[in-house]
């Protein structure tokens, strides 16, 4: 016997008996849909709370449960007349996975008045938690176009070159990771799978072509492929520049007291142009294949940067 | 199954009703479907028990059965262990449940034992293309957020160090939890994924949070907001970032557009570390107008690396 499948059922009736005892009158169908039931396993659980009550265990002790016809009965189980507690990860689920939606801002009426009927009566005061996540004017528009299958031109600016292209994309899913919107989709331009983060997206439009989506849509995470072309480095970070470890997803070869070593990888030697500058004496660039040719990038860069301060 | 189902609802029920702590030994003489035990078995079986119901959410405790404080009970208190109705409407219900789905905390969307418990609701239908990474540890946010809600005090590991905290909220900002909690009269925020050995004090209403209290507040809106210092920057951006910028300016800049399309901002920076590393992310694309120390720092900045 599973204790997660006892468990499962148990909660089930749990829940299930102080809605029909709130609810006199209720059809099984009713039952049956608000509690994932079927008939047959409604009946069997029904009979089990039948038998069960109070010290004594007489017929004026136990609970009655029954069908009356089409009509689901329970009665002589006032203790259980209350739903059971949210425990602390189902009420900061409900809680926060409701916040999270709205904060994207795609959200209707009846989310927003929800989480607040909860955060009333769950919390002691409204503001202890607090989900915030970017807010960003394409992702209703997303959302609906990876919905319908309905293709979309974006004017999109490139994270390593910081050039901004259009190009119409299928979009799949739209989803947040670390913080980020991103949106995965088949681009039309490019000719395969793309990840684009959607604060990125300056314009976005339905063109009003269709398209049909993968049976399979992949999973949604921002996943970082290494090409045969990319640039690899390796590199020490100070203390200031440890959080770069945690951000990308790089590979550590080495930590000492003073220094973490890992290997950065990019497909554009600008992008680690762009994050040298910005750890400056954080960072140390170590011998290596491609080092000459980042070290040239970051000079180029610097120098470009410079010359509006002249 | 079906025998422990019968079992723990007898024990349920006998434990909400009886309005006093009662011992295993009572318990096990009292409620139909212990009977039969060895005392071994009854061991056995009623730790099992307790657990199930423990992990359903019952609040099952124990408290002195007399007042000499000699020998300890089982109690569940019918005002701890119910729901107080939220009054959601069906609509309401199916809009929480279709979220639920739709986030993922601890790796994985919530089952619908919260759902259930507040009244259940068809399935919500297919799958939403939209969905939001809330982190990993549901466990260890779940514990917290019940020390936040019943007020009690915790201790934990945080960068080696043991720290003792009233909990005060929970907030998800850039990729992360943060907890809010008072450490002697002072706000202080822990980042939760690096929190371990975390233990909850026994007593509820341990401490009277501030008034008004909010965790969002003091929250950085920008990385740069984040620190002690206290710079009014002015950037202008060129024309092709201006958009990319207004994007990433928190609410209540001040921002004045220009003719040809650039954009001036007047920024408050209360770290200028993260301010510049900001900014560098423009490229020549934002010029840092002022003030004049600030920008000897930028440059000093550029300089600095390989």
């Amino acid at each position: 016997m599973s204790s997660a499948r006892t468990a499962e059922r148990l909660a089930r009736i749990l829940a299930m008996v102080p809605w029909v005892i709130a609810n006199p009158g209720a059809t099984v169908d009713e039952v049956c849909r608000r509690f994932g039931y079927t008939r047959g396993d409604l009946v069997k659980d029904l009979d089990l709370v039948f038998v069960c009550g109070l010290p004594g265990y007489g017929p004026g002790d136990l609970m009655e449960a029954y069908l009356d016809g089409d009509e689901v009965v329970i009665d002589m189980a006032d203790y259980f007349r209350r739903p059971l507690a949210l425990t602390g990860v189902e009420a900061l689920t409900l809680l926060a996975s409701g916040m999270a939606i709205l904060s994207a801002g795609t959200a209707d009426g009846a989310l927003a008045s929800g989480v607040a009927k909860l955060a009333a009566a769950l919390l002691p005061d409204p503001g202890v938690i607090d989900v915030g996540l970017p807010e960003l004017p394409e992702l209703g528009m997303l959302r609906t176009a990876a919905g319908n299958g309905a293709v979309v031109r974006i004017e999109y600016m490139a994270i390593s070159s910081g050039k901004v292209t259009e190009r119409d994309i299928e979009p799949w899913r739209v989803f947040s990771a670390q913080g980020n919107w991103y949106v995965s989709a088949h681009c039309r331009l490019a000719g395969g799978e793309r990840i684009f983060r959607v604060d990125r997206i300056r314009r976005a439009s339905v063109t009003g072509d269709r398209f049909t989506p993968p049976a399979v849509a992949p999973a949604a995470e921002v996943r970082y492929t290494p090409g045969a072309d990319d640039v690899v480095v390796r590199l020490a970070l100070g203390p200031g520049a440890a959080w770069v470890a945690e951000y990308y997803p790089v590979r550590e070869l080495e930590r000492t007291t003073e220094s973490l070593i890992i290997e950065f990888a990019a497909s554009d030697p600008a992008t680690i142009a762009r994050l040298l500058l910005r750890l400056g004496d954080q960072a140390e660039l170590l011998e290596g294949e491609d080092a000459a040719l980042v070290r040239s990038a970051v000079a180029a860069l610097r120098d470009r940067i410079l010359a509006r301060y002249r | 199954m079906q025998r422990v189902i019968e079992r723990i609802l007898n024990l349920l029920a006998f434990l909400l009703t009886v309005g006093r702590p009662v011992t295993a030994d009572e318990i096990r003489h009292t409620v139909a479907g212990y009977d039969r035990d060895t005392d071994e078995a009854f061991r056995r079986t009623f730790e099992r028990d307790k657990d199930l119901l423990r992990g359903l959410g019952v609040p099952l405790r124990m408290d002195f059965t007399d007042r000499w404080q000699v020998e300890q009970g089982y109690i569940v208190r019918p005002d701890e262990y119910g729901l107080p109705d939220p009054g959601l409407t069906d609509d309401e219900r199916a809009a929480l449940w279709l979220a639920t789905g739709m986030a993922r905390l601890g790796g994985e969307a919530a089952g619908p034992g919260g759902i259930l418990k507040l009244g259940g609701g068809a399935l919500p239908p297919s799958a939403d293309p939209l969905s939001a990474d809330l982190g990993t540890d549901a466990e260890m946010l779940g514990s917290l957020f019940g020390a936040i809600v019943e007020r009690r005090r915790i201790g934990f590991r945080y960068h080696d160090h043991r720290r003792g905290v009233a909990p005060l909220g929970l907030v998800h900002r850039m990729g992360h939890w943060y907890l809010v909690g008072e450490v002697r009269g002072e706000t202080r925020t822990y980042r939760v994924d690096r929190i371990t050995e975390l233990e909850v004090g026994s007593d509820r209403d341990a401490f009277t949070p501030p008034a008004g209290f909010r965790a969002s507040d003091g929250f950085p809106d920008a990385p740069w907001e984040a620190g002690q210092e206290d710079v009014a920057a002015v950037v202008r951006f060129t024309p092709a970032v201006a958009w990319w910028a207004r994007r990433q300016l928190p609410a209540d800049t001040s921002i004045a557009d220009q003719a040809d399309g650039s954009l001036v901002a007047h920024i408050h920076v209360a770290s200028t570390a993260a301010f510049i590393g900001w900014l560098i992310g423009f490229e020549d694309g934002a010029l840092l107008e002022g003030p004049v120390s600030l920008r000897r720092q930028f440059i000093a900045h550029l300089r600095s690396g390989i």
